[in-house]
């Protein structure tokens, strides 16, 4: 598929992923990010949060593996060049259940070289990024 | 309260650092991605995850951290915002350096938001930018 051929408003895909505190604790490591808010329970409830909340990098993170994979899926000849989102809800990770990340994106703007995509990204019933928006260009 | 007389200051720019193939293999795995090449080629070295440099940024901005002029408690911040302009894809085997800047500082309600930008530079120029506005919660009065 090309990017040209996207039409606007519609959804172009849906992801949904499943984060327990195993997964932070990986993304901790991987990025350097200790910060013990995303690790500890008595350090996030010092910090007034509710709970253990995930990384906003690796809510972000998420989304980007959903983006990559629709593009490879798909057989769209693009990378993304530009990449934003506000943290509008901590994505909260009880010790016992974990999470769920659910995230629909939306075309934006379409042309044949580069596209916009909105992306919404739920957890909880909450919309914790408000909203993503992802540039891709084509190759 | 952060010392506003920062806005527009930059830190000095970071020593040049190469981009592991291994760094960039464990950030992708600790996010489920698959590892990508190049598009067209049939390159080793894999392109940088999305958000990777994340990776590099935020330490490049510990001296802020560190600054007591500065008055930045990390254990009163939360990630607000986060935005990433990538001007040429990037690879492991990438040397980079980052110049961080603070860019705005606003105080909303007694907190503070503190907006940094930073330039991403490997040999042939700035290949990345990295925009991360971190909210700084107040002292309880």
């Amino acid at each position: 598929m090309s990017l040209g051929d996207l039409a606007s408003d519609a959804t172009v895909f849906t992801a949904a992923f499943h984060v327990e505190r195993t997964d932070l604790a990986a993304y901790a490591e991987a990025s350097g990010d200790r910060n013990p808010i995303h690790l500890d329970e008595a350090a996030a409830k010092a910090a007034g949060l509710p709970d253990v909340i995930a990384h906003g990098m690796y809510t972000m993170g998420l989304v980007s593996r959903a983006v990559l994979e629709w593009l490879a899926a798909s057989g769209t000849d693009a990378r993304i060049t530009a990449f934003s989102a506000r943290f509008a809800k901590p994505v909260v990770v009880p010790a016992s259940g974990g999470a769920d990340v659910e995230v629909e994106a939306k075309v934006r703007k379409a042309g044949a070289d580069a596209a916009e995509l909105a992306i919404t990204v739920t957890s909880g019933g909450e919309r914790v990024l408000a909203p993503a928006r992802v540039t891709l260009t084509a190759y | 309260m952060l010392n506003a007389s920062y806005v527009g200051r930059s830190l000095p720019t970071t020593a040049p650092v190469t981009i592991t193939d291994e760094s960039v293999t464990r950030f992708a795995q600790s996010l489920g991605l698959a590892a990508a090449h190049p598009d067209g080629t049939h390159a080793s070295q894999a392109v940088l995850p999305p958000t990777y440099l994340i990776s590099l940024t935020l330490p490049a901005a510990d001296p802020l951290i560190e600054d007591p002029e500065f008055g930045l408690d990390f254990s009163r911040v939360l990630h607000r915002e986060q935005r990433f302009a990538y001007h040429r894809e990037l690879t492991a085997g990438a040397q980079v350096s980052c110049t961080v800047t603070v860019e705005s500082i606003k105080t909303v309600a007694g907190n503070d938001l503190l907006s940094l930008h930073t330039a991403v530079e490997d040999g042939l120029g700035l290949a990345a930018e990295v925009w991360t506005t971190l909210f700084v919660a107040g002292d309880p009065a």
